[in-house]
């Protein structure tokens, strides 16, 4: 069973983690996450990036969740904010696309341009 | 939606969006009755008896930003759980949040199956983690034992401080936790 006392070992390695840094986000990801972005995968999508942050430790991006933007048709949506840039939209993502975003876009701060619906 | 855990997920979103600071989620499956109820209780912005009843209704939403006025949410979750004979209900109270109570009859041959809670619940754990959510998970055995599972987001939050529930190995903590709570309550298998 998971114990708190797990959780204090993470507590004192993070600690330790964000001492050596300057900002703690460097860069967020926000799943849309309305009835039909669900109906869509979203999940699955929100699922992904969990995954590909938590084995890559990228313990400087933040994970979330918003409501339906409009963009329905092109749901499950992506967006990666980044400060002092423009906000890049991906659309109808799966799963294995939204992989692929964590290891080009957040990682190595390559835009996956085939993926892109607005950017502004 | 093709299952029950993307139901829930999607009546999450619906508290999260009325601005509920702690949803309460309850899992509730009882073999004497027959049935497996889901209990769904924010104490979000919560609506006035013309929108609750509204809220009921295929044609409407409460998303007055967007051009598709029609929200389908609740409407399809309470269609599913009445063709299982079984039972829906949604209160609310102004200021004081709204609370979803949805009954499938267990063996029923339509019943959706359970789907998949564990990410249901991660998700919105962690994509929401200025939310506090309370998940209990019950089985009610036919001697009226009770199996149980209950994860609190309070507890963990208070013993990281400051570290985001997004660090990656909070993340896998709490995937984790889940995990093995949903297998304790063999609810994978619903």
């Amino acid at each position: 069973m998971k114990t708190l006392e797990g959780l204090r070992k993470i507590r004192e390695k993070a600690q330790q983690d964000m001492k050596l840094r300057s900002s703690n986000t460097r860069i967020k990801v926000v799943i849309g996450m309305g009835t039909s972005g669900i109906a869509t995968g979203a999940r699955e999508v929100m699922k992904a990036i969990m995954d590909e942050v938590a084995n890559r430790s990228l313990s400087d991006v933040i994970v979330t969740q918003t409501g339906e933007k409009g963009l329905s048709s092109m749901e499950p949506v992506v967006d990666v904010i980044e400060d002092g840039k423009p906000t890049i939209t991906y659309g109808n993502m799966t799963a294995e696309k939204a992989r692929k975003v964590v290891a080009e876009h957040v990682v190595n701060g390559k835009i996956v341009s085939d993926y892109v619906v607005t950017s502004e | 939606m093709q299952d029950i855990s993307l139901h829930l997920l999607d009546i999450i979103e619906n508290s999260v969006r009325a601005k509920a600071s702690l949803i309460n989620i309850e899992v509730i499956r009882e073999v004497m009755r027959n049935k497996l109820e889901f209990v769904i209780e924010d104490n979000g912005t919560g609506m006035d008896e013309e929108t609750l009843r509204s809220a009921q209704d295929p044609f409407y939403t409460s998303k007055v930003e967007r051009e598709k006025k029609v929200g389908l949410g609740i409407p399809l979750f309470k269609q599913n759980a009445e063709m299982c004979n079984g039972h829906f209900v949604l209160e609310s109270e102004l200021g004081k949040g709204t609370k979803l109570v949805a009954i499938f009859q267990f063996d029923h041959v339509d019943r959706m199956p359970m789907g998949n809670l564990q990410d249901t619940f991660v998700g919105s754990i962690i994509g929401h983690a200025d939310v506090d959510f309370e998940i209990v998970l019950k089985n009610i055995k036919l001697d009226s034992s009770v199996e149980d599972f209950t994860f609190s987001t309070r507890a963990i939050k208070a013993e990281l401080g400051d570290i985001p529930l997004t660090y990656p190995d909070v993340m896998t903590y709490i995937d984790q936790a889940i995990e093995e709570g949903i297998k304790k309550i063999k609810m994978e298998e619903f």
